[in-house]
């Protein structure tokens, strides 16, 4: 069992060997590959943290946008809604004026119509009397 | 050497099965000039090494940046390993020590789960038996002497001669056991691998000699299981003896900031 020979140097030697050999063929290209992989990995990661970034500040640049003008388009509506309500306001009272203008018109002319009607009536109302004052009295009168 | 084979030599006279034959002490000896080598644990190390080779080769061929099929399990192994060897050396000074202790823990592992999920044993050799290469006291005891000088290594590279104050601090009286340490440190290593793959190979050898069908599998599946904690065992105890070597005693440290 324990007999020890040329074997112990000679395995020792071959071990050696192999060790090296596989160095060469195993341990430096293997490693090699593990680290590009993982200099590949990280470098992938930044660029695609430095995407997010990007596309985060971005989003954020958008919404900005997007509420300034929102809110700028509720400043116009709100303008254009406050224009065309003073618009009206004046465009109503406008017609009221005329209106009151026409009616005030109008009332003068029919007055002055049933002035003109009363004075004729009037008139009138004198003749008729005479006439008929002439009528009932004309005879005894009429001399 | 031989008792542990005289032991369980008689079991081989019921070894109607070919994989539940038992042998241990007995090795496929090469001579190479005038040493002697244990032809077998070499065969199952260049198996275990090429497995490993053809999967790193296979896995790197053609990278992709989305890894699928064998990039993704190699690249699962060496993150595996790399995380292991950062938590115990720490962010500072883990990369240099990673593809050694990375090859420990896949060398380990590899060889580990072979000798407990590839029957081995079906295949004839003249002499010993086909195992996984941890399980000879060689290759574990060469391991460990190599995770020895390695934090050898990185003390004095770190601070020179200043590395042998460790020995002294915080006081020279602990100086016998500091000592003491650089030797319990590769032997506790080696053998606690070689021990525990070893006795999970006779365990199931054993238990297969007595009742060959489904018993033996719950002590594979533990078997399975103790082979990947030794492997991960190792490699860590490996990392966390280079660390306490590059560690300092505080003033190092300021200094060095």
């Amino acid at each position: 069992m324990f007999d020890f020979d040329a074997t112990l140097p000679m395995m020792a030697i071959q071990f050696l060997l192999l060790t090296a050999v596989l160095n060469v063929v195993f341990f430096k290209p293997l490693s090699k590959v593990l680290n590009e992989r993982q200099e590949y990995v990280n470098g992938n990661n930044t660029e695609a943290r430095e995407r997010q970034d990007k596309a985060k500040r971005l989003a954020q640049e958008y919404a900005d946008k997007l509420s300034s003008s929102r809110r700028q388009s509720q400043t116009i509506l709100s303008e254009a809604q406050e224009a065309a309500q003073k618009q009206a306001a004046a465009q109503v009272a406008d017609a009221q004026r005329r209106l009151q203008e026409q009616t005030m018109s109008v009332q003068q002319v029919l007055e002055q119509e049933k002035q003109a009607a009363f004075g004729q009536l009037e008139k009138e109302v004198g003749a008729l009397s005479q006439q008929i004052l002439k009528k009932l009295l004309g005879s005894e009168l009429a001399h | 050497m031989h008792h542990g084979s005289l032991l369980l030599n008689s079991f081989e006279l019921h070894s109607w099965l070919p994989v539940a034959k038992l042998e241990v002490g007995h090795h496929l000896y090469w001579q190479l000039g005038n040493l002697k080598v244990h032809g077998q644990v070499f065969i199952t190390s260049w198996i275990v090494i090429g497995l490993l080779l053809i999967a790193s080769l296979a896995a790197t061929r053609s990278v992709q940046r989305i890894p699928s099929g064998i990039q993704n399990l190699m690249e699962y192994a060496l993150e595996f390993v790399r995380d292991l060897t950062k938590n115990q050396i720490g962010e500072k000074e883990y990369r240099p020590w990673v593809p050694f202790v990375g090859t420990l823990f896949l060398f380990i592992f590899v060889s580990n789960w072979s000798g407990a999920l590839v029957p081995w044993k079906l295949l004839e050799l003249p002499e010993g038996e086909l195992a996984a290469p941890t399980n000879d006291i060689n290759t574990t005891v060469a391991l460990a002497l190599l995770v020895s000088l390695a934090y050898f290594y990185a003390g004095f590279k770190k601070k020179g001669l200043g590395y042998f104050a460790k020995y002294v601090q915080p006081t020279p009286v602990l100086l016998p056991i500091a000592i003491l340490e650089d030797f319990t440190k590769p032997l506790s290593l080696s053998f606690r691998l070689f021990g525990n793959i070893l006795a999970d190979e006779l365990v199931v050898g054993v238990l297969v000699l007595l009742v060959p069908l489904f018993v033996p599998l719950p002590v594979m599946l533990l078997g399975l299981f103790t082979s990947a904690i030794q492997a991960l065992v190792f490699a860590t105890l490996a990392a966390a003896y280079i660390h306490e070597a590059l560690e300092g005693h505080g003033e190092e440290e300021h200094e060095a900031h």
